[in-house]
């Protein structure tokens, strides 16, 4: 396994900490695809699987007031925003103390408190939308960031058009994060674009500057949205990054992705243990790294039987909060 | 200001002392700086409050609308202006997927305005004369208010501006100029929610809002008849409506929208559940028919309700 990149940038601590949030989304998800077979989630079950270096180098590349709309592959993004196993558990297993309070599932959950917002199905949705979060910022004369994923998919979608022309013009601090991974549910890249140079597409379409960043390398995305997100603090206009991975799992639990060819699977490195290899190659010892390994470990078994054990939803809380003021 | 303002007047006032009042307020929308606005409501506020307050945006309804969500995600009180309300039809996900959904799922308060001008007679055609607000009546999260005087106009802005939840604001485009009125003081608002009495009396009530309420005056001219002026259409004001039923006893809904749009639908099942006993006639209702909005006058006008049906219409409920 080739390692992620020596980037002199990326501290060890940085390191570590990418190492941790990528290790709680692969090891949180395994479970969450386990109790979905299980009958114990319901509803459906998407993953980030493969994908995990791009939420969590993106989300640990935000300030503490920066503010982020993930999509579904980008766990590990809430989780270096700071938010729990747990939580997002609750979530998962509709629970009250949940962050939708049962209102959502899976990773259809914003956390507020935490600057995160909620996303919704509708791709492309949420793009305008954080174009105009940092316009908020902009006008404040607030040094802070709004930064939202998408995918090669959602290229296609007007929302995506009009956010980063919207973003272009208002020259506000966004980032964009594009999650390219070979496939919309099961719609190849080629047959969703004739130009399927991503970035090419956003620097001359849209006059966005564009990072090409290897999204199984979680050194290279955090060291690329770092930047990007600086340049946008610093008043240098909306900037963006394109991510290429492999959806690891189907677009959803019941998708076997059997139209992936087992070529293209083999070009693709595992992020977790690029990371790995990464850190044995900074000196961490074996034994360090399976501690850390057994630490998710224990920290997602833990946050299961904490999420497990929340209350369920009072069918009688239905109709609260409707409406921020209701008449 | 005189007795000489008229509806537009109000919207701008309205507009203009949001933005005088509160630093959160900001206008986006498509030639509303230098140019005014497509109907000049917005006129002079981009000079007077610059670049960071009026905003022209590119023609992207799904992206400014959008961005109004997401800025007010971070607590300021976007106020978007659609051309045209049948523009609507292109932010419509903004609307309903996340501006609808979000305080339900994630308790955020998306505290924004969307002003669209809507409504026909000005032979606008099947573009620029729709009634949408019945696309947004019913659907939870959301506030729709069509104003149908120059003081409501003011007020009613002035509170959706100041309101916690998502508001469509329609504000009929045959009523800019028409309809005149003594503009309220700074202070004046309406809450959001209240229907008033625009004309009290006994022998029926006609339920209708924005030009419908100018045109029900007119067309009853003369009888006893109660006119109920919703004003906010959904969440629309149950209690009015049945303390009117209850002491008139006969009903009838006018609206500009097609007969199976609007807000009709929702008036005559509470009605039927909840009024049924107060009725001495069936509920009546005055609208188009279930066709797009016709260009020619000569069809534009078979369309439109106008004085002599819905005067023939109270008649018969009044024989009833």
């Amino acid at each position: 396994m080739e390692p992620a990149v020596d980037d002199p940038g990326v501290p060890l601590e940085t390191r570590l900490e990418l190492f941790r949030l990528v290790l709680l989304q692969r090891l949180a998800e395994e479970r969450v695809m386990a109790l979905y077979r299980q009958g114990r989630i319901s509803g459906s079950v998407y993953t980030g699987r493969g994908q995990e270096a791009v939420g969590a180098g993106a989300g640990l590349a935000l300030g503490p007031e920066d503010v982020v709309a993930p999509l579904n592959r980008e766990l590990a993004c809430h989780l270096a925003r700071g938010v729990t196993v747990a939580h997002v558990f609750r979530n998962f297993l509709g629970k009250a103390t949940g962050p939708t309070r049962g209102r959502d599932g899976n990773m259809h959950f914003g956390v507020p408190e935490k600057n995160v917002f909620p996303l919704v199905s509708m791709l492309g949705d949420l793009v305008p939308l954080t174009v105009g979060a940092a316009l908020a910022f902009k006008r404040r004369g607030e040094p802070r960031v709004a930064l939202t994923f998408f995918g090669d998919g959602a290229m296609s979608t007007g929302d995506v058009h009009e956010g980063l022309g919207l973003a272009g013009v208002l020259d506000v601090p966004v980032v964009f994060v594009i999650q390219s991974n070979h496939y919309a549910y099961s719609t190849p890249t080629e047959r969703q674009m004739r130009v399927t140079d991503i970035a090419a597409r956003v620097e001359g379409g849209w006059g966005i500057p564009c990072a090409r960043v290897d999204g199984t390398d979680a050194v290279a995305v955090y060291a690329a949205a770092l930047l990007a997100v600086e340049r946008a603090r610093l008043g240098r206009g909306p900037q963006a990054l394109v991510a290429t991975t492999l959806r690891g799992h189907g677009h959803a639990a019941h998708d076997g992705a059997t139209y992936v060819p087992e070529e293209l699977r083999a070009r693709y490195g595992d992020p977790v243990e690029r990371l790995a290899a990464r850190l044995r190659a900074d000196g961490l010892g074996e034994d360090e790294v399976e501690r850390r390994r057994h630490a998710a470990a224990d920290e997602v078994a833990a946050a299961l039987a904490e999420a497990e054990a929340a209350p369920a939803p009072d069918p009688a809380t239905l109709e609260h909060g409707v409406w921020a003021s209701p008449l | 200001m005189s007795a000489e303002a008229t509806l537009l007047d109000a919207v701008h006032a309205a507009l203009r002392d949001a933005l005088l009042s509160d630093r959160r307020v900001f206008l986006l929308g498509e030639d509303i700086g230098h140019f005014g606005g497509a109907f000049g409501v917005t006129k002079g506020l981009w000079e007077e409050f610059g670049d960071e307050r009026v905003y022209d945006t590119p023609i992207c309804e799904e992206g400014f609308v959008g961005a109004a969500i997401g800025a007010a995600w971070m607590g300021e009180r976007p106020v978007v202006e659609l051309q045209f309300a049948d523009f609507v039809s292109c932010p419509f996900d903004a609307i309903v997927t996340v501006a609808a959904k979000t305080h339900w799922r994630s308790g955020i308060a998306l505290p924004l305005v969307i002003r669209a001008p809507f409504g026909g007679g000005v032979r606008g055609g099947p573009f620029h004369s729709q009634c949408p607000e019945g696309w947004f009546a019913g659907e939870p999260g959301l506030k729709v208010v069509c104003p149908g005087s120059v003081a409501d106009a003011y007020g009613l802005l002035r509170s959706a501006i100041e309101d916690d939840d998502p508001v469509l604001f329609f504000e009929h485009k045959a009523l800019y100029r028409r309809l005149r009125g003594e503009l309220p003081e700074e202070s004046h608002r309406v809450p959001l929610g209240r229907a008033a009495v625009a004309r009290a009396g006994s022998e029926a009530t006609i339920v209708t809002y924005a030009a419908g309420v100018d045109l029900a005056l007119r067309a009853t001219d003369g009888l006893d008849v109660e006119v109920l002026d919703l004003r906010t259409v959904w969440p629309f004001d149950e209690a009015a409506i049945l303390e009117s039923v209850g002491r008139t006893s006969k009903v009838l809904v006018l609206q500009e929208a097609q007969r199976s749009s609007g807000v009709a639908g929702l008036l005559f099942s509470f009605l039927s559940r909840e009024a049924f006993e107060l009725l001495d006639a069936a509920p009546v209702l005055v609208a188009p028919p279930d066709t797009p909005v016709p260009f020619a006058p000569e069809l534009e006008d078979a369309f439109l309700p106008d004085a002599a049906r819905v005067r023939a219409a109270v008649e018969e409920l009044l024989e009833y």
